[in-house]
């Protein structure tokens, strides 16, 4: 039986709605420690999944096994009917205009023309340029992959699409009294071509575990604090654009409920979603088949929209905008980000730090943090920091992290210049997306910074 | 479930075998079910089935790696001989077969739990739980989640070994909606068997946020510090762990690196690695590599013994695999990793841990930046209560905790209440057996 078919059965059997989302990866991984190849892989896979809309219930079923889709679907019939029975409020999913489209996103130079030998060598060419006799360690890792995409629903929608993405990161580790260790990544939705930038961040980050190594421990309490576009695209991301999640705002897990239309931020910030602009997180159409759009989240400072896949639209009784990704065909798509960014603004980087009188901090770069988007509150650390004085930048410090409440943090800022830079990232919400995230330099006026002193 | 992969390992092993060549087959088979509840209700259903085999080819002392999916065997075999011209040289060493132990991991009754979609009615039992208790909580987030799967490991010193694993986990973050932000709390249990009571994990997440509607201020000076067992685990994993990863030692990332023999934590302290443990949460009869299980104590009465290693490490360091290999998944090679963390010591009942107050911290957020190198950490704690006679006084918001794990070992007191879990974060999963503790050395800051 065709996928239409098995679609078709399960309709006839009293669902309301399938769709069956197969997908073919094809992937390489490579990992340079120290100069030695640590991991190298590449491999193929393929399966799909089914999801059945009964009643008020979902089943969803993923496989890897491509013979029994039939079997697949019937499992998923019966998971969606048995949790309709538990599920007693009403719901639905949006309207969205229904596609046939074949779409291939380019790839300049196709990666897997590549040679595993020559992306080695280039590699082994990174590992040269990170060689300095203060770097105790390094950790190169390369991905690249193709996924070709076809889902199928009982609507009448049918799209067929290939999304090849590329990622790599240079991890430096050096010893001074302590262990620091810098890393940067570069990465982009195309082919090979996106490896040009990875060199030029070489110098990047040989510069931030130098002056890590002379580092000094940081400052606690409350103070102003300047985020680099790296870091500031983090906050972006992960302190408001998960709050901005529809799935979030509609379960009652979102600081942003209720609040549409509302002021969140003070009036030069307007964050966007946009899988539509050129990212690491970018793609022609969501899992559900829905065509992106960017999404204007934030509007000079007023609440203006959300992420959101078709359940939570019609929940929230908005449009869905391209809002669900999966992983991969094993699990379902969820509500994700795509290409986060906070819009430059007007501002020099030397204004900001004239803003800032007494004691403030300038951080660079995220090295991880953490966010509850229904209490509204973040902790994030950053990877290389500075204190400043008066205006004035005066010594490197480490182990910066800093934490406050989402809203109250976007309301205090107070500058941000002109100049957009982004970076990629992944995000980690059960399943894993490739996203990117940028703004400009970010001035806020006070956040609580927590140091070791 | 298994005999269509063992089949396709042997048929890989037969191929290596006729080209001359050493390698070894990782294959799983296997079953995750899923239910989750968001606002009160029952809201997705869904489960994967995953079945596939990661193999590695030594050839001309390289070592190659491919996957492949049964009756694409030699696709994955050829794709692993062709990547082994990439790979490192590193004359590695199969293991023979050996004496395998006994070790309880597979509850039948699971398998019948998924046949008859019952993970749905528990996830009503955690939802029910929770709102039985009073009127203005609700269960926001959380599921259930059921494990079935049987994994394999052959190479060609004719190496054969089968372990079939069984895991399930209730979880429930109760809410207390609020005006300017909503007051929230978890509760999980995880276990091999079907043995959680899901409502009563339902009834603690509900009964934990309602002990925290009142906000207090931190007292001023020095405070004691308790840590329930989650917290203590995520700080554990992620600042004192990787220190006993043999490969950071080898190349001093390590805070331990040549302090074998050492005083390195209070005498009474003892951490080690048991996949041996009968349902230990990561417990199993052998690694990834097949390497059979034994115990490994990394620190034994205060006394710092011993590193992990798998057996690319061990060759590399010069000493033998520890049974520490673990994959991800079957399309990644194997990586050193703790597997069923114990921490143990003389124990105070748990009441009588904190006798002249001080807080009790639940969860902590941002373990995962902790400096695995040096085992320094900031983080923010939450929920967080103040405690005085033993009782809960309310919640404490904005409080920071940051400290060194290596220095925290010195003065930890462990308490009596050793619980067996699992946690992923930051792209790691944990799985232990651990106490709460309270630690002295932390410096408390608040807002
Ligand atoms: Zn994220």
């Amino acid at each position: 039986m065709s996928f239409k078919e098995i679609i078709d059965k399960v309709v006839a059997d009293g669902a309301a709605y399938c769709d069956i989302r197969k997908e073919h990866w094809n992937k390489t991984s490579l990992t340079l420690k120290d100069g030695v190849p640590e991991m190298v892989a590449q491999g193929e896979e393929e399966g799909a999944m089914v999801r059945v809309f009964y009643g008020n219930g979902w089943g969803c079923v993923g496989t890897n096994d491509l013979d029994d889709i039939q079997e697949t679907a019937n499992r998923a019939l019966t998971m969606a009917k048995k949790s309709a029975r538990y599920k007693e409020s009403e719901t639905d999913l949006a309207d969205i205009e229904i596609n046939q489209d074949k779409i291939k996103i380019p790839m300049k130079e196709d990666f897997r023309d590549i040679s595993a030998e020559e992306k080695l060598s280039f590699l082994k060419e990174l590992e040269y340029n990170l060689s300095k006799n203060f770097v105790k360690s390094t950790d190169i890792r390369y991905r690249d992959s193709l996924v070709e995409k076809e889902i199928i629903t009982s609507e009448g929608t049918h799209i067929q699409m290939e999304i090849p993405r590329l990622v790599a990161y240079l991890i430096v580790t050096g010893k001074s009294d302590t262990i620091q260790r810098a890393s940067e990544g570069t990465g982009g939705t195309g082919g090979y071509e996106i490896t040009e930038k990875t060199l030029d961040k070489t110098n990047v980050v040989l510069d931030r575990l130098e002056t890590l190594l002379e580092a000094s421990t940081p400052p606690s309490g409350k103070m102003p604090l300047i985020m680099d576009p790296h870091l500031a695209g983090v906050f972006s991301h992960e302190a408001f654009g998960h709050a901005a999640e529809g799935d979030l705002v509609a379960s009652d897990n979102s600081c942003l409920k209720g609040k549409l239309g509302e002021k969140v931020a003070s009036d030069i910030v307007t964050i966007k979603d946009d899988p539509t602009m050129e990212g690491y997180g970018s793609f022609p159409y969501d899992d559900e088949g829905t065509k992106t759009r960017n999404r204007v989240l934030v509007k000079e400072g007023t609440l203006n929209d959300f992420i959101l896949d078709r359940e939570n639209a019609w929940k929230l009784d908005l449009e869905p905008n391209g809002g669900a990704r999966a992983e991969d065909f094993r699990v379902k798509p969820l509500v994700r980000m795509s290409n986060t960014i906070m819009e430059p603004g007007d501002m020099k980087f030397e204004e900001l730090l004239e803003e800032i009188k007494g004691r403030g901090v300038y951080a660079k770069a995220s090295s991880g943090g953490q966010v509850s988007p229904a209490q509204g509150t973040f902790q994030f650390n950053a990877q290389e920091s500075y204190l400043i004085e008066d205006g004035e930048i005066v010594k490197p410090l480490r182990d910066v992290s800093f934490n406050g409440f989402t809203l109250d943090t976007l309301q205090n800022i107070t500058g941000i210049t002109d100049k957009l830079e982004t970076g990629i990232g992944h995000c980690g919400k059960g399943q894993t997306a490739p996203v990117s995230d940028g703004a400009g330099h970010v001035l806020v006026s006070e956040v609580m910074v927590g140091g070791r002193e | 479930m298994s005999e269509k992969l063992i089949e396709s390992a042997k048929e890989i092993i037969g191929k290596l075998k006729g080209r001359g060549l050493d390698g070894d087959v990782f294959g799983v088979n296997c079953r995750n079910v899923e239910y989750g509840i968001k606002k009160g209700e029952l809201t997705d259903s869904s489960e994967y089935d995953d079945v596939g085999l990661g193999i590695r080819v030594l050839k001309d002392g390289k070592l190659g790696f491919g996957f492949c999916t049964p009756g694409y065997e030699e696709k994955g075999v050829k794709q692993a001989v062709e990547f082994s011209k990439v790979s490192q040289k590193i004359d590695l060493k199969f293991p023979e077969e050996e004496h395998v132990p006994k070790v309880e991991t597979f509850d039948s009754k699971i398998e019948q739990v998924i046949s008859e979609g019952k993970g749905a009615d528990f996830t009503q039992e955690l939802i029910d739980g929770c709102v039985s208790y009073a009127e203005d909580i609700t269960p926001t987030m959380g599921g259930v989640e059921i494990y079935l799967g049987s994994e394999i490991v052959a190479n060609t010193n004719g190496v054969l070994l089968e372990k079939k694993r069984t895991a399930m986990l209730g979880s429930v973050m109760a809410t207390i909606p609020g005006e300017k932000t909503s007051i929230t709390a978890s509760e999980k249990e995880v276990s091999k068997k079907s043995d959680i009571d899901f409502k009563n994990v339902g009834e603690r997440s509900a009964e934990k946020v309602d002990s925290m509607r009142n906000e207090v201020t931190l007292p001023e000076g020095d405070i004691p510090v308790m840590l329930e067992s989650r917290s203590l685990n995520q700080l554990l994993g992620f600042g004192l762990i990787p220190s006993f990863n043999g490969e950071n030692v080898r190349k001093g990332k390590s805070v331990y690196s040549d302090k074998l023999g050492e005083d390195v934590a209070h005498s009474h302290l003892t951490l080690k690695d048991d996949p041996t443990q009968d349902w230990g949460i990561g417990s199993s009869p052998f690694d990834d590599e097949g390497v059979v299980s034994r115990t490994l104590e990394f620190i034994s009465h205060g006394i710092l013994k011993g590193f992990m290693y798998d057996l690319k490490e061990a060759h590399k360091s010069e000493t033998e695999s520890t049974g520490n290999a673990i994959r991800a998944n079957f399309k990644s090679p194997p990586d050193i990793s703790e597997r069923n963390l114990v921490l143990r010591g003389k124990d105070t009942p748990r009441e009588e841990l904190l006798p002249d107050g001080g807080i009790l911290v639940d969860d902590i957020m941002g373990a995962h930046t902790a400096n695995p190198a040096s085992g320094d950490f900031s983080i923010v704690a939450t929920p967080v209560w103040l405690i005085e006679n033993g009782e809960k006084k309310g919640r404490i918001e904005g409080v920071m905790l940051s400290g060194n794990l290596p220095e925290l070992l010195k003065t930890i007191q462990l308490a009596d209440d050793y619980k067996k879990t699992y946690m992923s974060l930051g792209g790691r999963s944990l799985k232990l057996d651990t106490p709460s503790a309270r630690v002295d050395d932390v410096i408390v800051s608040g807002k």
